[in-house]
């Protein structure tokens, strides 16, 4: 794809919390819009986000506190009801309604609360090994505490794979390389104030609001979220259904992009 | 300069290849590894050196926090403060009563902390110094689950509302980000007045430091890791900051946590010291993965940036876990010798870097109870004297002591150069 083309992400600065936070949205692709919400460690533009917006136009939210630039806006949200409500004004400011949601991992939680809190406000759900829920029987990792390596291995089926190793690369330039480590942390801290250290800060109790036609997509070998979650996001929700992509781990959209490619257009056409 | 004893509560029993086959000191087994009546024996001796120190002539008794680890039981050092308040209340010991102390970043009850600080200003008659450290990232968010983001404004709240319990005069409402009170009226009320010296812990954050100078709250500082090699960065920053700030270089504002040994000779020294050094470094401080000590969200990203691009900051604390003593030495994790040694390096270094205040760690690891009343009594004869007459020449005032103990404390609303003019 050659910079400047319809699926290279724009920026485009939302006002909210009476000025307090700025969102920047990455909006690329011009077909019908779709709200895509990052993972925990913050918004990477992958080939997954390319494909969508061939076909649609991508509306990608960065957290507060992840955006480059403007680090302490996490401190102006204390709770995820705070969050909740900045994503809604978000989407009122960008004017849209009616569409289709997709959440990764954190990304995940914070869509189904958004559905939760705003039935009416999407067409369609999908989730990506989402965070949100917990079972004593089946605990969620503790990313936030792992090293590097366990975290890699936390996220990854087969770290070697070479879109991996693509996500995983840093600049070489000791600066920029310094830079990119510490955003990384900070993001992952930024995001951890809302699902850290029990993910379930109530979700469970408000999902079965959810009546969006929903898909829940595992990464069978998912080893942060046991893919046994999937039923129980699946229990909670009315109108639901699960797919588990096989030799994938938490992330599915980078280790098998096309079979999730596939299974997430399937449901929105 | 004021010399102070510092005590922690280590099980001192761990077999000695437990490095190799656990991660973490703080991630420990317990029932695996310990004996009951060794744990009870590790209090019994912590108390005993403890005392045996404030009778020595030690200028105040220090005490940590760790919660959930096996190199420091005290999940709570107002618990040992509270006896070492009323042993020495009791023996007539003019010896400040100094917890080092309850991390406000981990505190989800920062009244109780204003009042058990209170509580220790009164039972000691007045003699109580208060540490506030922020909290270790293991203690304050793995043990206290307190998601790393919130760790740092948790701490600026609860000190906040600490000072203002101990200060008002009436009582009032609070209403904080973290915590809401409909009427905050502690009793007691801390004897000290304005209120018991502040000192705040820190491992080199310029912010840190900026806070303390800025408000007027003393800087501590410790040295596990090796502060041959971090004392140039750590304390050059701090009086450079001080410096632009325009704050005065009084030595008292800073604090610094050394681990000592001291016998007749160096060869001595070495020879009853060693293994326990090797001991506490490779199974204490060194058994911290740093994913552990720094989790994401709590180090603010400047910081982060920084560390990153150069992490000397934290010394020889990489290769710890492995760190023989001469390694130990030369890094300055330990100070080992013979009284002249110890005397001659210690006054050196702290003239070096305007150290005012510094906690003497003389029990450490698997030390034995009889050995570290030895190297307790040896430092207050023989090391003790000559350190304590370091800056007294100077004429400056401490601002950070007790005013029962010599001290000439300050309103932390107005900073230290303000109280001296006044």
């Amino acid at each position: 794809m050659n910079q400047g083309s319809i699926t290279t992400p724009r920026e485009r600065d939302v006002e909210t919390w009476d000025g307090k936070v700025t969102l920047r949205v990455r909006v690329a692709g011009d077909g019908p819009p779709l709200l895509y919400l990052h993972a925990a460690n913050g918004l990477m533009w992958d080939p997954f986000l390319t494909a969508l917006a061939e076909r649609y136009t991508v509306y990608a939210p960065e957290f507060p506190g992840t955006t480059s630039g403007d680090p302490y806006a996490i401190h102006q949200i204390d709770s995820l009801w705070d969050a909740v409500l900045i994503y809604e004004h978000m989407l009122r400011e960008l004017d849209l309604a009616g569409i289709p949601m997709i959440g990764q991992s954190f990304g995940g939680m914070l869509a189904a609360e958004l559905a939760a809190a705003y039935p009416t406000l999407f067409s369609h759900v999908v989730l990506l090994d989402p965070i949100g829920l917990w079972r004593d029987d089946a605990p969620v990792a503790n990313w936030i505490s792992a090293s590097f390596p366990d975290l890699v291995a936390m996220l990854f089926h087969d770290p070697t794979r070479p879109a991996v190793q693509d996500l995983l690369a840093m600049p070489e330039e000791p600066a920029a390389h310094a830079a990119a480590q510490a955003a990384m942390v900070w993001n992952l801290g930024a995001t951890g104030k809302l699902c850290w250290p029990i993910p379930d800060r109530g979700l469970n109790k408000r999902l079965h609001r959810v009546t969006a036609p929903t898909l829940i997509i595992w990464g069978e070998h998912d080893a942060l979220i046991p893919v046994r979650y999937a039923e129980d996001f699946h229990r909670h929700i009315a109108d639901s259904q699960v797919k588990i992509v096989p030799d994938a781990g938490h992330v599915p959209q980078v280790e098998q992009p096309e079979t999730t490619h596939r299974l997430v257009t399937d449901f929105l056409v | 300069m004021k010399v102070t004893y510092f005590q922690q509560v280590p099980y001192r029993h761990l077999p000695s290849d437990f490095q190799h086959h656990h991660e973490s000191v703080v991630t420990t087994p317990y029932h695996q590894l310990t004996e009951p009546d060794l744990v009870h024996h590790a209090y019994r001796d912590a108390f005993a050196e403890m005392a045996h120190a404030a009778r020595a002539g030690f200028d105040a008794i220090a005490i940590t926090e760790h919660g959930q680890s096996c190199y420091d039981m005290a999940p709570n050092p107002n618990l040992i403060a509270a006896a070492a308040a009323n042993t020495t209340e009791a023996e007539g010991l003019t010896t400040a009563i100094y917890p080092l102390g309850r991390s406000l970043g981990k505190s989800r009850e920062p009244l109780r902390v204003a009042e058990e600080l209170a509580m220790l200003d009164a039972v000691s008659g007045g003699r109580l110094i208060a540490g506030f450290p922020v909290g270790l990232a293991y203690d304050a968010n793995i043990n206290n689950g307190v998601p790393p983001a919130e760790t740092r404004l948790r701490f600026d709240e609860n000190l906040e509302l600490v000072l203002k319990a101990w200060r008002a005069r009436d009582p009032f409402a609070w209403n904080g980000r973290f915590h809401q009170y409909p009427a905050v009226n502690i009793w007691p009320r801390p004897l000290q007045d304005p209120h018991p010296p502040v000192f705040i812990t820190g491992i080199g954050n310029p912010r840190t430091m900026e806070f303390c100078l800025d408000r007027g709250f003393g800087f501590n500082y410790f040295g596990w890791f090796g502060a041959k090699v971090t004392g140039r960065r750590i304390f050059d920053r701090f009086w450079e900051i001080a410096d632009r700030l325009g704050k005065d270089a009084n030595p008292y504002r800073m604090g610094f946590m050394q681990t000592i040994c001291v016998a007749d000779t160096d060869a001595k020294a070495e020879k009853l010291f060693a293994e326990h050094a090797e001991y506490f470094f490779q199974k204490a401080i060194g058994s911290i993965p740093m994913e552990r000590l720094a989790l994401p969200g709590g180090i603010d990203i400047k910081g982060l940036e920084f560390l990153f691009r150069d992490p000397g900051d934290f010394g020889i604390y990489a290769k710890m876990r492995e760190a023989t003593f001469a390694e130990l030495v030369d890094a300055g994790s330990v100070v080992c010798g013979s009284p002249a040694t110890v005397r001659e390096q210690i006054t050196e270094f702290a003239r070096e870097f305007r150290i005012g205040n510094l906690h003497t760690m003389l029990q450490f690891g698997s030390m034995p109870t009889a050995l570290a009343k030895d190297n307790i009594s040896l430092f207050a004869e023989e090391v003790l004297p000559t350190l304590r007459e370091l800056w007294s020449e100077a004429g400056w005032a401490h601002h950070w002591w007790p005013e029962r103990l010599g001290g000439t404390p300050i309103d932390t609303t107005r900073t230290a150069d303000e109280a001296v003019i006044a």
